[in-house]
């Protein structure tokens, strides 16, 4: 069994769902063989890695990356702007073996380099035009430097419409056995929204309950994947088992890794679920609010939301 | 009276400069470029963190070939008109037949405040255009918008961390000339707290030598009387009857503030039982996490005050602590006890994410719980990303 998100990877431009505006520029580019350097920006899931290895796949053929034709470095995974000019200095240092003449090098991620890493690479991008030509993926452009953004032709990708989910969908439960409702596919857009990825893993994990897959297969889903520990938390806090849900924070935080402001939202998703009054539930999402304010201007993850699991502790001592 | 052993020992040849020889390599190619009379560009740029030797390139090559420094600290000087007056005169007085070379150093351009010193940096731009002399200017960090003209006039040299290799053998040539009785250990650790501060490790040393301490470990006698320190600490705040005795409590405790706000809010869960009182306690604390935040991104250290006062709030609960006894930090443990299963974690993440083209946040967050399903439904999943056999037990969700 191979995750659906890989199997079903295009394998050429012309396998790209939406983004008719980027694929027909790049289509436009390989018929004259002249390749900028290119910044590709748009949401998570639309499919800026994807486009990158099938536009080299049909200009280099499908060894592109065997011949040595095409590299993937990560910009949030490279220690430093240091380690990632040293590897695409050995990279792009000599001249390909190809009719071509160039390589291409693909950074993904690149809105995660500081700004003095930007313009350390704008450097080496300069220094290496000759021979190797630059995608850059990132998913907000605006945090990419004016003169990288100047040297770059930029591909804007789109969130994917919900036909545009659908019909890949539709297209991978064919060719899995599956039946799958629109109830079922709405709901998947409605978790994942214009995310391609996350709408391919919720039917993968979704196929792994039932062949038949409805509205309530999608939800359970989504209940083993997301709720769960984030639920148990405020739970655990309310019934006065304060350490055990502190156990549980830490566990988000320092084990699974979450992004703070995702364990914040979950939480107020679950708020709404919560059986206490309604009194309550706003005294919280004030709290909350306030929690996600202190997060996004640096407070500690932890200091600040145990404060809050305090805080919805001492609801129910107030209630008694 | 004691000079300070970072003036005593800055070097005096460019020969004697720990580390950065390429950097050093490239200022005396810029300064030969002064000397034949073309220079490529008219001022350089050393930056990079504190402590590696910026300044000293500067002295010990005005020392070795004949210069007077004249050092001007940027965020010194208030205005325009200032930096004008200072450089321009310096500038002005290089002509005159006979007097010694000079080279202007200008510390700290990072630092100037583009409020206060309105048109500062642009005036830095205009001498920098006009001087006569070579000027060189230091920063941490060049990269800010505002100094991006001034970067365009100059030859940009770049300084990185000493390796700790180098700072220990440094180190010990001083203390062989102060005649310090000193171990390899003591001198290994100093130059590893340094990180790459060779600055921050000579002072070090001498703080040692000043206390006479220089033969035990350094942090195995900070660490002993600091326990001691926060254990009664924290029973002077929590049992404390007005908030006074519990600031002044909070203050005597030698310890970074970040590491003593962990200590006080893991006890304060473990004190308090009443709810309205723990979440009271838990929310000044958060507080004092603010207010500690912002003095880190602004350094407006005159903060702290406000950062203690909050911390001491946690004993006005009234429950007393009496018989409580106060443990290390919980946090700590956790992050030992969970070191393995972090470390798994980490692992699997790397894996999806180079099978996914994701990086291992994105692999964690967004790839993750739909690869533990697959796993438990199907283990033929784990040989596509190679995981191992405790990876594939972690995923499955058994011990």
């Amino acid at each position: 069994m191979l995750p659906w998100v890989e199997k079903y990877r295009p394998r050429s431009l012309d396998e790209i769902v939406d983004q008719e505006e980027v694929v027909r520029s790049l289509k436009n580019i390989l018929t004259t063989k002249s390749v900028p350097h290119m910044l590709f920006a748009g949401p998570p899931g639309t499919g800026k890695t994807a486009t990158a290895h099938a536009f080299a796949r049909d200009l280099y053929g499908p060894n592109y990356i065997s011949d040595g034709l095409f590299i993937e470095i990560n910009a949030s995974d490279e220690r430093g702007i240091d380690v990632i000019r040293e590897r695409v200095k050995t990279y792009a240092r000599s001249v390909p073996f190809s009719g071509i003449g160039f390589r291409i090098l693909l950074l993904d991620e690149s809105d995660q380099l500081t700004d003095a890493a930007q313009h350390a690479f704008r450097r080496t991008m300069e220094q290496f035009s000759n021979t190797c030509r630059f995608i850059l993926v990132a998913n907000y452009s605006n945090r990419i430097i004016e003169p990288i953004q100047s040297r770059c032709a930029v591909m804007r990708f789109r969130p994917l419409p919900k036909e545009g989910v659908k019909e890949m969908l539709t297209r991978i439960a064919g060719s899995e056995g599956l039946k799958v409702d629109d109830k079922a596919i709405d709901a998947v857009y409605d978790f994942s929204l214009g995310d391609m990825r996350k709408a391919i893993n919720i039917l993968q994990a979704a196929s792994t309950i039932s062949k038949a897959v409805d509205e309530k297969t999608i939800y359970t889903v989504m209940g083993l994947v997301e709720k769960g520990v984030v639920r148990r938390m405020l739970e655990l806090s309310h019934s006065g088992e304060f350490k055990t849900a502190r156990d549980l924070l830490r566990e988000l935080i320092y084990i699974k890794g979450y992004n703070p402001s995702d364990i914040v939202s979950s939480i107020s998703r679950e708020i709404n679920d919560m059986e206490i009054p309604d009194k309550d539930k706003i005294v919280l999402l004030d709290a909350l609010g306030e929690v996600d304010y202190r997060l996004a201007i640096g407070g500690t993850p932890e200091v600040q939301l145990l404060a809050f699991l305090a805080k919805l502790a001492s609801l129910r001592a107030v209630a008694r | 009276m004691t000079v300070p052993w970072t003036e005593k020992y800055r070097p005096k040849r460019i020969s004697e400069i720990v580390g950065n020889k390429a950097a050093v390599e490239s200022f005396l190619k810029w300064m030969s470029g002064w000397e034949t009379g073309r220079p490529s560009k008219k001022a350089a740029l050393l930056y990079g963190p504190a402590g590696v030797g910026k300044t000293s390139t500067v002295y010990a090559y005005a020392s070795e070939r004949g210069y007077d420094v004249v050092e001007v600290n940027a965020s010194d000087t208030r205005t325009k008109d200032k930096i004008e007056s200072i450089i321009g005169s310096a500038s002005q007085f290089s002509t005159i037949e006979g007097s010694r070379k000079k080279i202007i150093l200008v510390d700290e351009v990072d630092g100037v405040d583009t409020k206060a010193d309105s048109g500062g940096i642009s005036a830095l731009v205009k001498v920098v255009s006009e001087t006569r002399i070579p000027i060189v200017l230091v920063a941490n960090d060049p990269w800010d918008q505002r100094l991006a003209p001034l970067r365009e006039k100059c030859e940009m040299i770049k300084y990185t961390r000493i390796h700790k290799a180098s700072i220990a053998s440094h180190i010990k040539k001083i203390a062989d000339m102060e005649k310090l009785d000193i171990s390899v250990d003591v001198i290994r650790r100093l130059a590893e707290k340094s990180e790459g501060d060779i600055r921050a490790a000579i002072n070090d040393l001498q703080a040692l030598a000043s206390m006479g301490t220089v033969s035990q470990l350094p942090e195995a006698i900070g660490e002993r009387d600091r326990e001691e320190d926060i254990f009664k600490a924290l029973a002077a705040v929590f049992n404390a009857r007005n908030l006074k005795t519990a600031m002044t409590a909070i203050n005597n405790v030698e310890m970074e503030p970040g590491e003593l706000l962990t200590w006080v809010l893991d006890n304060a869960v473990e004190v308090y039982r009443e709810p309205r009182h723990l979440s009271e306690a838990l929310e000044y604390l958060a507080r004092a996490d603010m207010v500690l935040q912002k003095i880190l991104k602004t350094q407006r250290w005159g903060l702290l005050k406000y950062f203690y006062a909050l911390v001491s709030g946690v004993g006005l609960g009234g429950v007393g602590s009496r018989g409580m006894r106060f443990t290390y930090p919980s946090k700590i443990r956790y992050m030992a006890q969970s070191r393995a299963r972090r470390e798994t974690i980490d692992s699997i993440s790397r894996k999806i994410a180079e099978r996914c083209h994701l990086s291992t946040y994105k692999a964690r967050k967004e790839m993750l719980p739909y690869v533990a399903l697959l796993v438990r439904k199907d283990r033929d999943v784990a040989g596509f990303f190679g995981f191992d056999s405790s990876e594939v037990k972690y995923l499955a969700g058994e011990p």
